[in-house]
């Protein structure tokens, strides 16, 4: 290739460097000749980011029923609450008194519901919780919260999922099948939820009226409950089993999702084995954060109950605190009534993603979502990380 | 002088940790300025991430760098960031340059698989198009002659000897103002050898008759003659590495803090405002976001010179995309899929193609790669990971409602999921595990880019890559504001990005310095 070219696009090569000569002018010319009208601020994708995954919303609590003794429903409304996939989830801020907390709370209600700008939460009061304590004492009609955007990949996805989908719920983890319910009854989604219901009496199962009133009308949707505490003509008794699971699934594929506490997770999760089921058929919603990780496998016996020295640098500001090796160090920094950013506390969204400078943390493997360059470059998310020693830990301001 | 209460003080502040904003940050703190990076998202790298579903890592943007090359033949982009700022990151050599389907080409399809390697590459095309020797062996001459004249250009910094422009780079003189169509039918490149060679026209978003020439011939002879590379661990891989680098440099960067003003004063930078309200004060401002935002947004009305208004209305801001990120529960061997990087066309024209772009109909265009082709191990054993991507237009979709949103982006990822399956002849459908559609809406909620565009301005040959480079200095329409990115001097693509960061700081760091010697 050592000849010589002599490429002209116009047949007078001349013109062609002409042309080039004229790059300058005529780019200037292009500029010139433009309108000087205004540059739109929000141009239309921009515009539709904002709506589906606004930053903050705010509601006020319309009201209030109680669905079980222990499970209240929250109606919340709003000018304009984002549209969402049932099966997501909000996290909703708290200020008790001074300390800055968050919990993740599926919406139960209807993506329907969300164009009239109405959400609604089912809370089930937990036995010395924090947060569900808090709640129940304050949350009143009138009151006003502010939450984040629809988050969370709980959701039925066409492309991915088999047909038929067997839900699997258990306490407050009926939400996000409720939301699929009504989804499917309001012609948003299209798929078939059989939905198996762990409760331990019929008195606890909140929303089965609902529920059977859903499935009484729409083929695509059917209730089972499983009582754990009583007999009943009509309802399966014990726990959720592999052969619960089968008798109902029938002959077509099926996928199975899972939502609800921790200990049922552990108790399902073996009987989900037994099906043999690929992975991709098997989802489940995060439990919300670990309350026992000392007893977690693996957590170093030698930790346990211990109280470290935790120093943050958040913004310009340093803060040096204590930390408990039975809590994440989300919770350390909440306790100092500090505030990180964090969305599903469980280790997954990486909302609170945080350049651990120096210590130890043990990390629950089955929950870490960490991108491989993080794990090596030291990037921790805080909301599942519980320190191993005195810690110096980097956090994004909020 | 200025009321503004400012908190502290920097050299220069760079706006934006995308890929210009971070290789800007690391190489204005390596170079001793005091330097502040402002970030709004919690990671860096703006598209250049990483994403977790299930147990798959996925590559949000990246198909693979250009200007790379091999340690003992490095191209201008690892010399920067594994020379220069010592990254230390792991590359990993994309295995062919790509596979290229047009199933309803005039003559039939179209179905040719091209390696790297300029001499590779003639003899392949040879074998393809038999008799097309001479003159693509004449096109790729031109490449050549388009790489060393921006190499001297980039050398000379800004003091180009015509002369000796005209002796040694006169077919680059001649072809620079023309589309890649010119010169394809100037150097008498037959028809089919013509699709080959274009196959890459859609990483830079514009149908070969409006598409620059010596744009398009740079990055076609580096990936011919360096192959092409891409990170072992995601672009995240390497984007927390330059975040660590401007660190170590002594520079700060802080995310979650969005810039919301450009404070100007008598037409020079003096510095932001954050939305914490927080004023700090700089003299230089690095802006890795488009000059829409910034003259649309971040500076104050009274305070944007006319020109740079009319600047940006005189051009188009270049495409977003549709990507359907696939986890699948097969092995790529074992559902065939035997390539890393596919270009299915499926009109025979790149103007049709760029015209789907431009409507809101299902893709006629994709780039689809397999990763575990260049990263065995990059999903777990028996999975793999693909993406498919195809490019809209933001404007395209303004009548989509939330309501209706989910259902539009999985109706366009089945498409192209679907056109995939039948033109490569596999079935993937059946093995998705994990699935996550992103969208120009996407784009927008996570990096803040107007209107979702993931490309920069279009390369028109008006406003291609050589009059942007030469009127570098006349566009700081604001005195110490200066752009890095796909919407700057170089264009867009990440080799142009992470470079066009570099040459930001450079200018900045020569001007900062002269300042603080008076």
């Amino acid at each position: 290739m050592d000849k010589k070219l002599n490429v002209k696009i116009k047949p007078i090569g001349l013109l062609d460097l002409l042309a080039f000569k004229k790059l300058i002018p005529n780019r200037k010319k292009k500029f010139e000749e433009a309108p000087a009208t205004e540059i739109k601020k929000t141009p239309p994708m921009n515009e539709l980011a904002a709506k589906l995954h606004p930053k903050h919303q705010k509601f006020m609590i319309t009201k209030i029923t109680d669905l079980t003794d222990s499970m209240r429903q929250f109606e919340l409304a709003s000018d304009s609450a984002a549209y969402f996939r049932a099966g997501q989830y909000i996290s909703v801020k708290f200020d008790i008194d001074g300390h800055k907390v968050t919990r993740p709370y599926s919406i139960m209600s209807s993506p329907k519901d969300a164009l009239s700008g109405v959400y609604k939460l089912g809370i089930k009061k937990a036995d010395g919780g924090y947060v569900t304590d808090y709640i129940f004492n304050n949350w009143k009609v009138g009151k006003v919260i502010e939450t984040s955007g629809p988050e969370g990949n709980f959701y039925y996805e066409d492309m991915r999922d088999a047909k038929t989908v067997i839900g699997i719920a258990g306490g407050c983890g009926i939400t996000p099948f409720f939301s699929m319910a009504q989804a499917i009854r309001d012609g948003i989604e299209d798929f078939n939820l059989y939905l198996i219901y762990g409760c331990k009496t019929l008195n606890e199962s909140a929303l089965k009226k609902e529920l059977d009133q859903i499935a009484a009308t729409d083929s695509r949707v059917r209730l089972i409950c499983v009582l754990s505490n009583e007999e009943k003509e009509g309802y399966e008794s014990g726990f959720i089993t592999a052969d619960i699971i089968k008798k109902y699934a029938g002959n077509e594929p099926y996928s199975v999702f899972m939502c609800g506490p921790q200990v049922m997770y552990d108790f399902v999760g073996k009987e989900i084995a037994k099906l043999g089921l690929a992975k991709k058929y098997v989802r489940r919603e995060l439990y919300g954060q670990i309350n026992n990780i000392e007893k977690y496998p693996g957590f170093p016996k030698d930790k346990v109950g211990k109280k470290y020295k935790l120093t943050l640098h958040i913004g310009n500001n340093t803060i040096t605190t204590e930390a408990l090796s039975s809590e994440s160090v989300l919770v350390a920094v909440e306790r100092a009534k500090a505030e990180a950013p964090s969305l599903c506390r469980t280790g997954e969204c990486g909302c609170c993603r945080s350049r651990l400078i120096s210590g130890d943390v043990f990390i629950v493997p089955d929950t870490d979502g960490r991108r491989m360059a993080d794990k090596k470059f030291g990037y921790i998310h805080i909301c599942s990380s519980f320190p191993l020693s005195d810690l110096e830990v980097e956090i994004p301001v909020v | 002088m200025s009321g503004y209460k400012f908190s502290r003080e920097y050299d220069v502040i760079v706006i934006g940790a995308g890929n210009g904003g971070l290789t800007a940050g690391a190489v204005c703190a390596k170079k001793g300025l005091k330097t502040l990076v402002l970030e709004q998202h919690n990671l860096p790298g703006g598209v250049a991430t990483s994403f977790v579903r299930g147990r798959f890592e996925f590559e949000p943007s990246l198909h693979e760098i250009s200007d790379f090359g091999p340690e003992d033949n490095a191209g201008a982009v690892r010399n920067l960031l594994e020379n220069t700022l010592e990254l230390g990151a792991q590359w990993i050599r994309v295995p062919e340059a790509y596979r290229l389907i047009i199933p309803k080409e005039k003559n039939g399809r179209l179905d040719v698989c091209m390696p790297f390697g300029v001499e590779a590459y003639i003899d392949k095309i040879e074998s393809e198009d038999p008799g097309c020797r001479p003159y693509v062996e004449d096109f790729i001459a031109l490449c050549k002659e388009v790489v060393e004249a921006f190499a001297y250009m980039a050398a000379s910094k800004g003091n180009v000897d015509r002369k000796y422009m005209q002796s040694n780079f006169g077919n680059f003189l001649r072809t620079a103002s023309y589309s890649l169509q010119s010169v394809f039918d100037a150097v008498k490149v037959p028809y089919k050898s013509q699709k080959i060679i274009s196959a890459y026209w859609c990483y830079l978003g514009l149908d070969v008759d409006k598409l620059n020439f010596p744009t398009y011939a740079a990055m076609f002879y580096k990936y011919l003659s360096k192959g092409a590379y891409i990170p072992r661990f995601r672009s995240h891989g390497f984007t927390v590495a330059l975040d660590k680098k401007i660190r170590d440099f002594g520079g700060t960067i802080e995310y979650r803090t969005k810039v919301v003003n450009i404070l100007v004063e008598h037409n020079q930078v003096i510095g932001v405002k954050t939305e914490y309200g927080e004023y700090i004060k700089t003299s230089n401002i690095i802006a890795n976001t488009n000059a829409h935002n910034v003259y649309g947004k971040l500076v104050n009305k009274p305070d944007v010179p006319e020109m740079a208004i009319k600047a940006c209305n005189s051009r188009d801001i270049g495409p977003s995309v549709l990507v359907a990120y696939l986890g699948l529960n097969k092995s790529a061997e074992d559902l065939g899929i035997h390539e890393y990087s596919y270009f299915i066309y499926s009109k025979p024209t790149t103007a049709e193609i760029y015209k789907g772009f431009c409507s809101f109909e299902d893709p006629v265009g994709q780039a689809t790669v397999c990763l575990n082709n260049a990263i065995p191990d990059c999903s777990p054993p028996g999975t793999s990971i693909l993406y498919l991507t195809t490019l809209y237009h933001g404007d395209m979709w303004k009548d989509v409602t939330p309501e209706n949103y989910v259902a539009t982006k999985n109706r366009f990822a089945k498409a192209m999921i679907e056109e995939f399956e039948k033109v490569v002849g596999v079935s993937v459908t059946p093995y998705i595990e994990e699935i996550e559609v992103a969208s120009p809406v996407t784009l927008a909620r996570y990096t803040d880019a107007y209107n979702g565009s993931i490309y920069g301005y279009e390369i028109t040959n008006w406003d291609s890559v050589i009059p942007r480079l030469m009127m570098i200095k006349d566009e700081e329409f604001i005195k110490g504001l200066k752009f890095a990115g796909g919407f700057a001097f170089r264009c867009h693509g990440y080799a142009s990005s992470l470079l066009s960061g570099e040459t930001a700081a450079l200018l900045t760091v020569k001007e900062a310095l002269a300042a603080k010697q008076q």
